[in-house]
């Protein structure tokens, strides 16, 4: 098993590198639904325009009005989950895996959300202490992807027996997510925001969504919102929170290998950022200020002011001593937005139950802690189940925790395993014909642990 | 027998009815300091009945708490007939006499030994004018009650030395039987010293022939005023040594450290009463005078905000009977942030101390455009109860702790 997935891995590699290039891109292209590209299209080639009727918004009695018309259903599925985060692309590979037609819309052009996008790559809380030992809580899809990293030379550091929150270079992470999702058999719809839900009285049917192409719909009997967001549950209808956060803006420094750090040091500078699997580079977290991401005048706004108190951070750097080398490698393409809606799930997880490390019938994942200092804290089926509305889920950093439980909950470690435990009941909902919220919970917890997950 | 003279055995129905009242007073010590309910508070009041405690404690404290009244009876008794309390109710008493049982060959040696008692409660008297009465904790109920108390939890550090004192005095009186009721035991000497008075008068009514050396006025006064000088000086210089180090961190409620670290039994009440087991004995933190005395440590828990039990049990004072709303004005200590290992400092997403406060004293302050991040403690706000502490995951030593007043 393990030469074959390195022969894979190898291939894959090398086909990225741009070696075997046509094989690959059509085998990739192939089962993510992409019409494969053929290599003997010219280029410039006149393709016809699509024609059939358009439907403009109009400028009427002083207002813009959106004029009914029909939305082309590009897929029928029957697990979509609408967002590549973390918590995304582990329900994908868990419902695919557990045999639902699994698809998955994702607005940028990656997976990863803010783990790759946003350029945040430690995967803080991994483990927990229990009994004074260190015991890995991350564990079935996010940890397998971890595994398979530490294959690749320079794609991930301390993930290994005895350390605990690995640190996982993003290309490698995209790369990696790109071969599970792919294997899963997942369909993949990039480039596609979910823009509004297809609504059957209280129940949802699909999302519509914008695109290259212009608004389409995908109709799905149960639909995942890893949005992070919580973009599809609040366009549903769900009752849902909205919190204010710090909003960031990661980068990256390049040839961190090359600063002379006792001078540096000598000149106030303490810390380049933090490790990253190659030593040349380190990612520099920012908090910012406190807003509201769902306001987009704010996130223009920041993602400006961000942009340029970065560029004369670094440039400050290289004026330093022992600094000279250094440069701008990247600003992270997503904004560090942290929370913004928060689902009012049938069961709202509190901090001080986590801290208790209460346990419940229903847990479907266990989260850990910042740095394993302390127990698990089991999470029941209940964060994720909408009060009213059905064949919805929520997984992810949108989930339903009280406003101090949040900080532990949008780590990477729980969304990815509160992700997984998502895909796998919309997987087995489908599976014995039930709402999500009927799930035998008993059938679920088998299915998570069938699939390596941990719960306690 | 204990205690008894020779010429006064008990007999028949008088014997009866004081071997009932002992085992019943035994009993009921065991009851009260193992109560069915946990959260009972009961087990304060053994030691409370210690005239010794009582009036030390009072006398150091400057004040006469409800728990003080509990010794004012036993004072009563003791004032009117000489020893009664060792006669009729001590339970560590009764069990040294059940030991000897054992040992029944062995000549009492007591008669050799100098009455260390009576100038052990005079030390503590002159100790507690300035405030620490030095050796209250030899109190043989508070070693009882210690010991008792000690078997209730688990198996943490406090509850074994405050466990340890009984089984040290009963093995103490193996070897050398009676010593310590008739010679070493304060709480025997301070019955026999409030007896003082009433007997003198009653031998000086019968003729001043049958005034023994024990109870001359000159020979009482001489060794009170030499015992308490001894006492204030004891106190004097422990206060010196310690100088202006920084009293440990106590319990809510702790009286001043000097008073502290005299008034406080090593009962062992409070480590146990305590749901967070944050109470442990200190073996050096404060010095010789503070030894075994209970210090706080915020390893794994803190002090919580609703409750404050460890205050209601304490017998002697140390630690003030606060109420709930009081009890949460009592500052601790002052929470100090590590900014070299702090996660958050470093560009970790941590805010597990600014989350855990419960009186809302630490928030992030940013700089420099949100890239420089802290946890700020508002001095107005801490209450020093260790939340942070306890939840800060760095290792080993926490990025944010809480350090005694006057320490910063
Ligand atoms: C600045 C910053 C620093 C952080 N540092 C750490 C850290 O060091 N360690 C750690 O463990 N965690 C950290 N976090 C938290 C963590 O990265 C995120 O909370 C976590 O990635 C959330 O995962 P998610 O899958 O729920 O959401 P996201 O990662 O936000 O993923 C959501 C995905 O959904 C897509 N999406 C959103 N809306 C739509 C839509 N309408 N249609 C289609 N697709 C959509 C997004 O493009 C994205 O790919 C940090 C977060 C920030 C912002
Ligand atoms: S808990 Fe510790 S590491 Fe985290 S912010 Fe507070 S002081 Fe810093």
């Amino acid at each position: 098993m393990e030469t074959r997935l390195s022969r894979r891995d190898l291939l894959r590699l090398l086909s990225a590198a741009g070696l075997g290039a046509a094989f690959s891109r059509h085998a990739v292209a192939d089962e993510v639904g992409i019409a494969p590209v053929a290599a003997t299209v010219p280029e410039n080639k006149l393709i016809p325009t699509p024609d059939g009727p358009r439907y403009p918004a109009q400028w009427i009695g002083g207002k813009v009005i959106q004029p009914e018309r029909p939305l082309t259903v590009v897929n029928e599925t029957d697990v979509l989950v609408v967002g590549g985060g973390p918590a995304g692309f582990a329900a994908v590979v868990a419902s695919a895996r557990a045999g639902a037609k699994t698809t998955l819309v994702e607005r940028y052009g990656y997976f990863g959300g803010q783990w790759t996008g946003g350029l945040v790559l430690l995967v803080i809380s991994s483990h927990a202490r229990e009994n004074g030992q260190l015991v890995k809580v991350l564990r079935g899809i996010g940890d397998e992807l971890l595994e398979r990293l530490t294959r690749i030379d320079g794609a991930v550091v301390n993930q290994a027996p005895g350390k605990f929150n690995p640190t996982s270079d993003p290309e490698a992470t995209k790369f990696m997510m790109d071969e599970m999702i792919r294997e899963a058999g997942v369909k993949v719809f990039l480039h596609c925001w979910v823009a509004d839900v297809v609504m059957d009285g209280p129940v949802i049917r699909g999302v519509v969504f914008e695109s290259k192409a212009g608004r389409q719909a995908i109709l799905a009997k149960i639909v995942v919102d890893a949005t992070g967001d919580g973009d599809v549950f609040a366009a549903a209808g769900a009752e849902h929170e909205r919190r204010l956060h710090a909003i960031g803006l990661v980068h990256r420094v390049g040839n961190a290998d090359r600063a002379d750090r006792t001078r540096l040091a000598e000149a106030g500078v303490k810390s380049l950022g933090s490790v990253e699997p190659l030593s040349s580079v380190k990612w520099v977290n920012l908090r910012g200020p406190s807003t509201d991401c769902l306001d987009v005048g704010e996130l223009t706004r920041l993602e400006m002011e961000h942009r340029r108190a970065i560029w004369n951070r670094v440039q400050q750097l290289r004026k330093k001593p022992g600094g000279e080398e250094l440069f701008l490698l990247q600003t992270a393409p997503q904004l560090g937005v942290r929370m913004s809606r928060l689902l009012t799930g049938t069961h709202q997880l509190t901090y001080a139950e986590a801290r208790e490390g209460k346990k419940f019938a229903d847990t479907i994942a266990v989260g850990g802690a910042q740095n394993g200092q302390h127990r698990g804290w089991p999470i029941p089926y209940g964060v994720m189940l909408p009060k009213k509305l059905d064949n919805l889920l929520a997984a992810g950093r949108c989930v339903c925790v009280d406003e101090k439980l949040i900080e532990d909950s949008r780590l990477i470690a729980s969304c990815l395993t509160t992700g997984h435990a998502a895909g796998a009941a919309a997987a087995l909902a489908i599976q014995t014909g039930c709402r999500p919220r009927e799930v035998e919970i008993a059938r679920l917890q088998k299915l998570l642990l069938s699939q390596g997950a941990y719960l306690g | 027998m204990i205690l008894a003279s020779p010429t006064k055995p008990y007999h028949g129905a008088r014997r009866r009815w004081r071997a009932a009242l002992r085992w019943f007073v035994l009993v009921s010590a065991v009851a009260l300091a193992w109560p069915l309910r946990s959260d009972s508070v009961t087990s304060v009041l053994l030691p409370a009945l210690s005239p010794f405690v009582g009036i030390c404690s009072a006398l150091a404290t400057r004040a006469v708490g409800v728990i003080s009244l509990f010794a004012l009876p036993v004072i009563a008794l003791a004032a009117v007939f000489p020893r009664w309390f060792c006669h009729y109710a001590c339970p560590a008493g009764l069990l040294q006499e059940l030991l000897e049982r054992f040992h029944p060959a062995v000549a009492p040696v007591s008669s050799r030994v100098p009455p260390v008692g009576k100038w052990l409660v005079a030390v503590a008297l002159g100790g507690a004018c300035i405030g620490n009465p030095l050796f209250l904790w030899l109190d043989p109920l508070a070693l009882f009650n210690g010991f008792l108390t000690s078997w209730r939890g688990p198996l943490v550090a406090m509850n074994l030395v405050a466990g340890l004192g009984l089984p040290l005095l009963l093995l103490f009186n193996v070897f050398f039987p009676r010593v310590w009721c008739q010679r070493l035991c304060p709480l025997g000497a301070s019955q026999e010293l409030l007896a003082w008075p009433r007997q003198r008068l009653r031998r000086a009514a019968g003729g001043s022939n049958a005034v023994t050396r024990e109870l001359q006025g000159p020979l009482v006064a001489r060794r009170m005023f030499l015992g308490g000088c001894a006492g204030v000086a004891g106190v004097l210089a422990l206060n010196l040594a310690r100088g202006g180090t920084p009293s440990p961190l106590r319990p809510p409620g702790a009286l001043g450290e000097t008073q502290f670290t005299g008034v406080c039994l090593r009962c062992g009440n409070c480590a146990q009463a305590c749901p967070a087991r944050i109470i442990h004995p200190d073996f050096g933190a404060s010095g010789v005078a503070g030894f075994l005395s209970p210090v706080l440590r915020f390893d794994s828990d803190y002090c919580h905000e609703d409750c404050y039990r460890c205050g209601q049990v304490c017998p002697s004072g140390a630690l003030e009977r606060l109420p709930l709303e009081r009890k949460s004005l009592h500052l601790i200590g002052m929470a100090t942030v590590n900014l070299d290992t702090c996660l958050l400092v470093n560009g970790r997403e941590c805010t597990a101390c600014i989350r855990a406060c419960p009186y809302a004293a630490l928030s992030v302050q940013s700089a420099d455009g949100g890239f420089l991040n802290e946890p700020v403690v508002d001095r107005a706000k801490c209450n020093g109860c260790g939340a942070c502490e306890a939840v800060c995951p760095v290792r080993p030593e926490r990025s944010i702790r809480v350090s005694p007043h006057g320490s910063q």
